[in-house]
C-alpha cells in the first residue's frame, strides 16, 4: 500500500509467477519490486516518490535524458527479470496508481483483454531484427573531383560520371527496399507474428549505414535456432545487406491488449 | 552463427541477450514508449505527451552525440534525393 505522497509504479502483468520469485529484484531508486495479486493475474509494481514521479515532475524528467535512460533500464531489466520466470505483458513505460486497490481495479477492468494478451506470448519470445543497406563500394572514378579547368569535354565527363553516380544509388536504394520485404515477408513466415518498427535515425543508431529494416518478430522458444538460420541464409542471398538479430527480448511488440 | 557485429557485406550476426544491460537505449523505447500494455493510471501522461517525448529525446540525442567528443554526427550526405 502506498503511503502518502507515494504512488505505485506498474512494470509488469504477469500469470503464473511463483510466491517470492522476485526477491531481490530491485526497482526504481533501489525501492524492491513487489507482486500484487489480482484474481489469478499478478502486476509487478514498486513504490515511487510522487515528488519525481507525479504528473508535472514525470512531463519535466522526461525531458532530461539521463532520468529517462535509468527509468527505461530499471524499467526493462525488471521486464527481463520477470520474464525469466513466468509470461510477461510489460507496461508502457511510466505507469503509475496512487496505491494497490487501483492497481486492482485497473488490472480487473482489463483482466480479459490481459489474458488473451499473455495466452498469445505464452512459449514465445521476441527477436529483433534489423537490417542495414551494406556500404557502397566505392565508385570506379572519383566523381567527387570536379575538373578544375572546366574545358567543355571534361565538364561534359564529369556531368555523366555524376548521373551514372546518382543512378547507381537510387537503384541501390530500391534494391535494398526490396530486400528489405523479402526479408520481413520470409521471417514472418517463420514465425508466430511480425510486426514493423519505425527505422531508426542514422543519428541515434550511430552508424552510417541507413537502416532498411527494424522489425519484431514473435517466436515459439523451440522455434528459436530455425528462425535465426533463415535470417542468416536470406543475409546470404543478398550481399547488399547487412542483418542483425538481437534476442531474446520479452515479448513487449505483442503483449498489446486488442 | 558469430555474436560479432560485422560491416562485411551479405553477412547476419546474432546478439544473444543473456544480460538486459547489453541493449541499446534507442531499443528499449522503441518497445518501451511504442508498445506495451498502455493502461490508463492515476498519473495521466498522455500519449500526445509521449509523441512529444520521441522528439525531444531525438533532439535530445542529436545534441548529446554533438557534444562527445570523438562522437561524430554522421553528415547529411547526399543519398542521391
Amino acid at each position: 500500500m502506498a503511503e502518502e505522497g507515494r504512488g505505485r509504479y506498474l512494470f509488469a502483468v504477469t500469470r503464473g509467477l511463483s510466491e517470492g520469485a522476485l526477491g531481490g529484484v530491485s526497482g526504481l531508486r533501489s525501492h524492491p519490486v513487489e507482486v500484487v495479486e489480482c484474481h489469478g493475474l499478478q502486476a509487478v509494481v514498486g513504490t515511487v516518490d510522487l515528488e519525481e514521479f507525479g504528473e508535472e515532475a514525470v512531463t519535466r524528467n522526461l525531458e532530461d535524458l539521463a532520468w529517462l535512460e535509468e527509468v527505461a533500464r530499471t524499467h526493462n531489466d525488471v521486464v527481463f527479470a520477470v520474464a525469466s520466470r513466468a509470461t510477461v505483458a510489460p507496461m508502457r513505460l511510466v505507469t503509475i496508481c496512487s496505491d494497490d486497490d487501483s492497481v486492482r481495479r485497473r488490472v480487473e477492468d482489463l483482466h480479459e483483454a490481459l489474458e488473451a494478451a499473455l495466452d498469445r506470448v505464452e512459449g514465445r519470445q521476441e527477436w529483433s531484427v534489423k537490417a542495414y543497406a551494406a556500404p557502397e563500394p566505392a565508385p570506379a572514378s572519383a566523381v567527387a573531383e570536379a575538373p578544375s579547368a572546366s574545358s567543355g569535354a571534361e565538364g561534359l565527363a564529369y556531368l555523366q560520371r555524376k548521373k551514372a553516380a546518382a543512378e547507381q544509388r537510387r537503384s541501390a536504394g530500391e534494391q535494398s527496399a526490396r530486400v528489405a520485404d523479402e526479408l520481413h515477408h520470409r521471417l514472418a513466415g517463420a514465425s508466430v507474428a511480425g510486426r514493423l518498427l519505425a527505422p531508426q535515425d542514422p543519428r541515434l543508431t550511430g552508424r552510417s549505414d541507413p537502416m532498411i529494416l527494424n522489425a519484431a518478430y514473435l517466436v515459439s522458444v523451440e522455434d528459436a535456432d530455425s528462425f535465426r538460420e533463415l535470417a542468416s541464409e536470406v543475409a546470404r542471398e543478398h550481399p547488399s545487406v547487412v542483418v542483425e538479430v538481437e534476442g531474446p527480448w520479452p515479448p513487449y511488440s505483442f503483449a498489446t491488449l486488442e | 552463427m558469430t555474436a560479432s557485429p560485422s560491416t562485411s557485406t551479405g553477412t547476419s550476426s546474432v546478439v544473444p541477450l543473456s544480460d538486459a544491460r547489453q541493449v541499446s537505449l534507442v531499443d528499449i523505447l522503441d518497445r518501451l514508449l511504442g508498445t506495451g500494455v498502455v493502461l490508463a493510471g492515476d498519473v495521466v501522461i498522455s500519449l500526445a505527451g509521449v509523441d512529444l517525448v520521441q522528439v525531444r529525446l531525438h533532439a535530445l540525442i542529436t545534441s548529446v552525440r554533438a557534444d562527445m567528443p570523438g562522437m561524430r554526427v554522421p553528415q547529411e550526405v547526399d543519398r542521391g534525393r
